[in-house]
Order: structure tokens, then sequence, then C-alpha cells
């Protein structure tokens, strides 16, 4: 039905083969009128399906029938079956919600109508990014790299910015080597190390590896006030901002300058932030690699999506800038906290294109605690809602109704903290206080509430199955929302409230702790189900000849488990594991020499390497002795690079390698044949097991079941430290400059 | 029959050790190999379990009128070996006399073995012009020239460029040459900086890769053996495998494009 406006004729999608496709991407869609006529009847026939009142046993009918058309589409390949499972996902949430507002939102006691508004304006809320993220990722755009021309003297001037403020050395080291190492002309190529911290030790590298050390005499505006000063003093046609801790491929120039010569007006091109070291979720929860990380469905789908709708949001670092156009909007946005998000926006009111390429052309450190992480979300949602308030998207001039809903999503997706607690505590003011929330039948809600569900459930799968798997955005969500609700509600009163944090890494978190202080929230709110699952079932002892009381005790209580279990599983990403490694291993299978003293020689690959070392697989089960000498041979091309090691660890057919005191020139040599590598970060979730909302929410189940049993251990051990009078040091989070 | 003549400008880079191991590999991916020893030292035949004693070779045979095939030996990975054989000085000048006067000599010597299209013989030389690299890139279908990565050695690659110009490349059916750097130490800067001006020189003449040093080399050869059989999965072995493959690659083009051209 709505498929008529979704391809539109600027985007190159991929070629239409089949006789449907080349039906739906015919000319005639292309004419005004048809639209406009073929907008209004399916605004009119929709409008129809989601308000014409069904009896119960048609309701039903419906909601089946309905589900069952989205399994036979879910079968299908390609965008067009996306589309109608989408469209079919619209109609499911489009009843429930006309059903919701229209027959179950007349209370009978005050306290009934309090919680009862509350959740029916968390599921407006919830529904409207449902709606918001169809549009958003309906039809991710999937860009291609363009070549440059292969005149390198056609190849235009680049600054390469490496801002930085408190970051110890050897984090900025190998991004620093990395730079040097891009695979680019070097009379076209300047690298400036915005050092905000002007420390010696920086100028001393700087100068030695051979890169400018830039600074300044104040830090206001922090990061984007460090980029604008280092704007006035340098003139390349295009700069690339990396993060500190971000690490380029040696291919990222060449693969992302390509598309700023065909499109003349494209003044932004953003890559993912890939991350090579597991973020909090990921450690605590034992999911690195094996379920995408809250990350990756921006960078993954999200963005992509965005691209479509030339609403490519700026990430801040492992993007390019075209100069000429960030000087027209006066530089980096400095009013608010993300000032990423809003440069790009500024960009697009001028009428500028943006452009997305979903190929990690760089890598850097996840946050490594929870408490970190959280901290950075706090900031984003801030800044999000800063913009709101202080360039709201919705208004003003320049942008196309496309971008203005993506920014409107993008913004509005941070308000998720107020929806969440709702849906997390909504069960309980029945099983507490008796109040019926939503005036009607249990069997009915199911009827209408469950397609709703099931639709959103089964698309999202679809749609997203490479980068979040299905429930674990609740958990994502769970874990934020006590955090985020303040400072986002905050920020929506006054922008001017807040602060410019930044986060810590390359740390390491010395031994297992169970984060008391953070999990509070998550751990209060446990309680309290705790308490209403009891409640409830004393309710339905006491109430047991009432068969509608029985019914809708159920209903709640199956609610209140499920919001248990996604609470265990917060509570289990407080239960900070062990990371004992200053620096990180990343898998990769490369060839590899190892040469010992005796002068002979092996031939094999690696597993993984990290910046102190590698390991390495050895052919029919070798092995090697202890702090054996080895030179290590990685190859990168034609070229060689040998580092002097000694054998760190060592199994048989497998062995750890420690590099000696590296020299510069080695560090260099080392970052290049290793963290450079065009094709480091491809192939990052390759052997995950593909998504099924079944399998996600069984994933989710299980890991919040894990969370409960684990808190009581964490509760066990605690207390008998506590009862032996030593003092619980909840502070246990070292960072190595330190 | 495709015959590849192993030949270097100067002494000590490994040249008879490479021919024998690079048989070994050609061996190894189901060719018939023979390797001819066309060095008076007459050390091919020790990488192939020879025993020291022996002194039957092609230089005894030939003089003595006898066919090739009386001094052929099964070596190990069932490389067939013809070694120079030991002769006194007196019959070794005139066995040079006689190769020398007759340059279709090992052209017809490798005829009389009847062997098939796809089979390979392998010829090692001694370094330097002399009267056997001479015949033997007459007879060559390719020519494989071992380097070092030394200063040296790129100094002497326009004179054995010569001869190969001189002797070979005239013919039809000479495919062409190609190099490979041996006993490389990529930890030393040096090595590197050469290796950097060989690859612009040569090109894709060059086998890509390079063959590593490694002690098991010589370890193999005091064991009486190849390194491919000794030390397999060295990295030494593991570029021996890969210049065969190399290898092969060019003759067997040679071998469609000659067909193409009948």
């Amino acid at each position: 039905m709505s498929s008529a406006k979704i391809p539109s004729p600027e985007t190159e999608v991929s070629v239409a083969t089949s006789r449907l496709e080349r039906f739906v991407d015919a000319g005639i869609w292309g004419s005004r009128i048809v639209v406009t006529l073929l907008t209004v009847f399916a605004a009119f026939a929709l409008y129809f399906v989601v308000t014409v009142p069904l009896a119960f046993g048609q309701q039903l009918a419906f909601a089946t029938i309905c589900f069952l058309c989205a399994l036979g589409f879910r079968r299908l390949q390609g965008q067009y079956a996306t589309l109608v499972m989408i469209m079919l996902s619209i109609v499911a949430s489009g009843r429930y919600m006309f059903w919701r507002l229209t027959e179950t939102t007349y209370w009978e006691r005050p306290l009934d109508a309090a919680w009862g508004l509350l959740l029916v304006a968390a599921e407006v809320y919830a529904t409207l990014v449902l709606l918001l993220g169809y549009f958003q990722t309906a039809w991710p755009l999937k860009r291609k790299p363009l070549p440059l021309p292969a005149d390198r003297s056609q190849w235009p001037t680049v600054d390469v910015f490496i801002p930085t403020y408190n970051e110890p050395l050897s984090v900025v080291k190998p991004t620093i080597y990395a730079a040097l190492a891009l695979d680019y002309p070097s009379d076209k190529l300047a690298i400036h190390v915005l050092d905000d911290g002007r420390r010696p030790e920086f100028k001393t590298f700087c100068e030695e590896v051979g890169v400018n050390w830039t600074i300044r005499t104040h830090n206001r505006h922090a990061k984007a006030g460090n980029i604008n000063e280092a704007l006035k003093i340098t003139k390349g046609e295009f700069l690339a901002i990396f993060d500190c801790d971000h690490i380029p491929t040696r291919s990222f120039l060449q693969i992302c300058l390509g598309w700023f010569l065909r499109d003349k007006l494209l003044s932004m091109l953003q890559t993912p932030h890939h991350f090579f070291s597991p973020d909090p979720f990921e450690r605590n929860l034992g999911t690195f690699r094996k379920v995408p990380n809250e990350g990756e469905l921006f960078y993954g789908l999200v963005q992509d999506g965005n691209d479509l709708w030339n609403a490519t949001f700026f990430c801040g670092s492992c993007a390019v800038l075209r100069r000429s156009m960030v000087e027209e909007i006066g530089g980096i946005a400095v009013e608010t906290v993300t000032e990423d998000a809003h440069t790009a926006l500024k960009l697009h009111r001028l009428g500028y294109t943006t452009a997305y390429l979903a190929i990690p052309q760089a890598a850097g450190l996840a946050t490594e605690s929870l408490s970190g992480h959280i901290g950075q979300r706090i900031r984003w949602a801030r800044g999000m809602t800063q913009i709101f308030r202080i360039d709201n998207p919705l208004t003003g001039k320049g942008l196309k109704i496309g971008q203005r809903l993506c920014y409107l999503n993008g913004m509005l997706h941070f308000f998720y903290g107020v929806p969440r607690l709702v849906f997390l505590t909504a069960p309980l003011s029945y099983l507490f206080f008796g109040a019926h929330v939503i005036e009607a039948a249990a069997s009915t809600i199911a009827i209408f509430a469950l397609p709703h569900m099931m639709h959103a459930s089964i698309t999202n799968s679809r749609m997203q199955r490479s980068f979040r798997h299905s429930f674990w955005a609740e958990v994502y969500e769970s874990v934020l929302a006590s955090y985020i609700t303040a400072p986002t509600l905050l920020a929506v009163i006054n922008p001017k409230l807040g602060k410019f944090n930044v986060t810590a890494k390359g740390g390491q978190i010395a031994k297992d702790y169970f984060d008391w202080y953070i999990s509070r929230p998550y751990l209060f709110l446990l309680l309290l189900n705790l308490l209403g699952f009891i409640a409830g079932v004393v309710h339905i002892v006491m109430y047991w000849h009432i068969r509608s009381e029985v019914n809708t005790t159920i209903l709640n209580l199956c609610w209140t488990v499920y919001n248990m279990l996604i609470l265990g599983a917060s509570v289990a990403a407080a239960s900070e594991r062990k990371q004992v490694r200053a620096t990180h291993r990343v898998t990769m299978k490369m060839p590899v020499m190892l040469k010992f003293s005796t002068g002979r020689t092996l031939a094999c690959e690696t597993i993984d390497y990290s910046e102190g070392g590698v390991g390495v697989a050895l052919p029919s089960k070798l092995e090697v002795p202890m702090h054996e000498r080895v030179t290590v041979s990685l190859f990168r091309g034609d070229e060689e690079y040998a580092f002097p090691a000694t054998v760190g660890y060592t199994e048989p057919g497998r062995v750890g390698l420690r590099f000696s005191q590296l020299t510069r020139e080695q560090e260099y040599d080392f970052v290049k044949t290793t963290f450079a590598r065009a094709d480091a970060w491809t192939g990052w979730s390759e052997g995950r097991r593909p998504d099924t909302p079944l399998r996600g929410l069984s994933h989710v189940l299980l890991v919040g079941t894990r969370g409960i049993a684990g808190l009581f251990e964490h509760l066990y051990s605690d207390l008998h430290t506590w009862m032996n009078k030593r003092p619980v040091d909840v502070k246990k989070l070292k960072t190595k400059d330190q | 029959m495709k015959v590849i003549t192993v030949v270097s400008a100067k002494g000590g880079v490994g040249k008879t050790t490479l021919a024998a191991n690079l048989a070994s590999v050609l061996a190894a991916r189901n060719r018939r190999v023979i390797v001819l020893d066309l060095d008076p030292q007459n050390a091919l035949r020790l990488h192939f379990g020879i025993p020291l004693d022996s002194i039957d070779g092609i230089s005894r045979a030939t003089l003595a009128g006898d066919p090739w095939q009386t001094v052929m030996f099964d070596g190990v990975d069932g490389v067939t070996v013809l070694p120079y054989g030991a002769v006194i000085e007196d019959d070794r000048r005139r066995f040079e006399a006689l190769v020398d006067s007759d340059p279709a000599w090992l052209a017809h010597s490798l005829q009389s073995l009847a062997l098939d299209a796809s089979d390979i013989v392998i010829v090692d030389t001694p370094p330097g012009s002399s009267v056997y690299t001479r015949t033997a890139l007459t007879a060559a279908n390719f020519a494989l020239n071992v380097v070092l990565a030394d200063a040296a050695s790129y100094a002497a690659i326009p004179g054995m460029e010569r001869m190969v110009d001189a002797y070979a490349a005239p013919r039809p059916d000479f495919a062409g040459q190609g190099y490979v750097v041996n006993q490389v130490d990529q930890s030393r800067q040096l090595s590197k900086d050469v290796l950097k001006v060989l690859r612009n020189m040569l090109g894709t003449k060059m086998f890509p890769g390079v063959i590593h040093q490694d002690e098991g080399v010589s370890e193999s050869l005091a064991c009486d053996t190849t390194l491919i059989h000794y030390d397999p999965l060295s990295q030494a072995a593991a570029d021996l495998r890969a210049c065969g493959d190399w290898l092969l690659s060019a003759i067997d083009a040679m071998a469609a494009s000659s067909r193409k051209l009948a």
C-alpha cells in the first residue's frame, strides 16, 4: 500500500530483476498525481482497517489471518516482503492503539486513572517510536564506496584530526601510528594531534614520529572547540576526525573520499564506530561477538536507513567532513554536549547531503565499566534533548520531511526512560492496589495486544536480525532507563543543565565485583516486582472462585515475571567481570612466521593479537618451551616485519608470544600489520547464530535467571566479607595511567 | 617434458638445495620429476638419500656410452635422480669437451628418456658461466635464477640475463625466466632494502614471496634429505611450496599457450 513512496528516484537501489520488482520500480510511480491519489487511497484504507469495529471472534480471526500472512511473507527474501510485513505490523499496532485509546480509557477511580494514563502515554510513545523506526529503517541504502580517480594528483588534500584531552599516550599511540600508515599520498595528508591536555610527552612523541602537535590556550567547548581551533590553522580540503582511541585502517581515506568527488554537495561521510574490546554488557553477560552489542543497531541499520533520507548523523569520530561546508556553519557545533549530531543537523539545514558507509574502517576501545557506559549514554541523551530544545528539527528551515522524522526518532528514542520504568512497574499497580489500569477483560486485551506485540517482534527481528537480537533492546534500555530519565527531563526543562564528561578508556578491572551502587535502581525495581509477585499469588489464592480476578492476576503475574527476568539481566550487567588485560586481544587469522634461536622457523597462523603480543596456533600440536626467545614475522602484502618476542604462554598447538621492548619503528610496523589492515574488522559478526524472536527471548530470559542467581551469590559473599569487618571498596576501577 | 634450468651468477646462494626442494614440491603435486645434476660437485644427489660412496652418474655413463637409464636413482619424495657422478680430472675434461662440442647433447639425451609431456626435468648447474650452464640453458624451457637479497647478487643479475638471452631466449619453446630470492632474513634492514630494489627491478618475473633463511635447510642436508621431507612445517618449506606452485603455473601456462599456437 505504502510501497509507492519508498523507492525515491535519487537513490541507487539494487537493480530490480523480478517482474514484481520491475512493476514496483516502474516510472509510473514517479508521477505526482498517481502518488497523491494512491497515498490518499492508502490513507483512507488504513483508516478503515484500523478503526473498523470487530466482535471478539472477528478480531481474533482477522488477527490470526494477518499474522499468518506475516509469517508467510517472512519466508520470502527481499525488501518488498519486509515492507509488507511492516504494513501488517502497522495495521496490528494501529488497531490495538485505536482500541486502546477509544475503549479502555474510562477509569472508575482516580488511582486507576493515574496509573492508566501513565501506561497509555508510555504505550503511545512506544508505538510512535516503533512507527518512526519503521519509517527510518524501511529501506537501508547500503551505499557502496566509490573509488578515487586513478590519477593520484587529482586526490584532494586531507587533514587528520586526533583530538585528545586526558587519555594516556599508550591509548593514543596506535591511532597516531595508524594515521601515519594511511594509504594516501604524503604530500596531501597532514596529521594533527589536538592535545587539549598540553602534555610534554605528547609533544615529544609527535615530534619523534613526525606528526603535528597542536594545542590552544584554553579548553572552551571541549572536543568541538578543540577541532574548531585546529580548523583555523589548517587548510586541507577535507578533515577526517578520529577519537584518540579509534584506530583507522590503512584504506580509510581511499574508501571514504570517493563519494565526495562525485557528490559536490556532500558535506559529511560517517563510517561505523567499531569496538574490538567488549563493552560492559558484552563482558558481564558473556555475549561478546555472539549477540550484537548496543551500538550495532545504530551503525548497522539505523544509519543506513537514515542515509536513504539524507539524514545520516555525524557521530564525532571515524568520519570525513568537507572543510568549506563546516566553516560555512561556523565550525563544529558547540551549543550542546552532542556537538556531532548538531553539526550534521546544521549541515542538513543548509541543504548539504551526508552519507553513510557501513564498512568498519576504524576500531577502538569500548567503555570498560558499566558506570562509564551509563555516563556516556547520559551525555548522548542529554545532548540530543538539548538539540530538541534549542534547534528543534521539526521546525526551522531547510529540512525535508524525511530528515525531520529521522531526527525526531533520534531524539525521541532517548526519552525511553520514563516509558521503560512505567512498563517495569505497571503490573504492580494491579497487584498491590488492585488498580484496573486497562478497562477490559484479559482475553480482549490479549486479542488486541498480542498481535501488536507479535507483529512488531517478527518484523523487527527480520529488519534488525544482524544488528540487534530480539528482546535485547529491553535489557539495554532497562539498564539505562533509571539513569537516563532525569537528565533528559532536566534538559527538556532547561537545556543548559549538565556538563561534558570524558569517558575513561583503556583501563582494567582488578577483580570480579558487584557494583551495588550502580545497580541500586534495578535492585529496588526487582524487589518491588518480587513483592508484587507474592501479592499476586496471595490474591489468586484468596479469590480463587472469581474467574475474572484470577485471569487478570495471572496476566499481571506473567508480566511481572518477565519484568523480573529483564531486571535480572540488568543486574547481571552490573556484575563486573574481571578484566585483567590492559590491552585487548583481537581475534584475527593471518599468516605469521616464528623463528627460533636455533635458526629454525615455523609457518603458522595467528589466533589473536593485542598491542602487547600475538597468540599463534602451532601446527601438529607442537609445543614450545616457556620463556623461549622467538622472532615473530608478520606480513603486509609483500612486506614482512619482524618483532622480537618471548613465549609467555604455551600449550600443545598454541603459544602466546609477548613482545620484548619494541622500538618506535617496530611499534609502528606492528600497528601497520594488524589494526591498520584494510580487512581488520570485516567479518566481525561471522559465526553468529541468526536471530529469531523466540531464540532471542529465551536467551534474554536465561541471562535474567542467571543474573538473579548471581545476585544471591554476590549478596552472600559480600555480606560474608562485611561481617568479617572488612570495608567494601566500591571503587575498584583502576585506569592504567594511575 | 618441461625442462627447468636452475642457475645463479654467484656461488653459495643455495641453488642446489632450492633445486632439490622444488623437485620434491613438484613431485608432491603428482608430477613425475627428474632432477639432473650438471654440477661436477655432484651434491644434488645427497638431498635424495643416495649414498655418499656411490660414483655412478651421467658423466661416466655418457663417456662409457651407456644409456642414462642405467644411472637413474629413485630418490626420496618420489623424485628420480640423475647424479653427475664421480670422475677423475681427465675424464671430466673429456666430458666437458664432449658437451661443449655438441650443443644438442643434452636435448638428445633427455629425448632418449622418452618422458611424457607433463613430466618435469629440473637441471642443476654450477654457478656462473660454464659449459654446463650454457648447455643447460640451450635445452631449457624455463630458467630459474636464484639470488640473495644482497648487493653482490643484485650486481650479478645483468650478466646472467645476458647468458639467458644468448642461449635460451631466441628459442620459441623457451617460456622465460624467473627469479627467486633465497635465504632472506627480514629482521635485517639491508635485506629489506635490497628486496625492495629487486622487486622494483624484476617486477612480475620475480616469485612474489621469498624463501626464508632457515637452519632446517642445512640440517636436512646433513640428514640426506630435502627440507620438505625433514621439516614440512617450517616457513622455508611453506615458501618452497608456494614457489613450486608459482613455477608450475608458469610452465603450465606455457604449455597452454603453445597448444593454442599449434
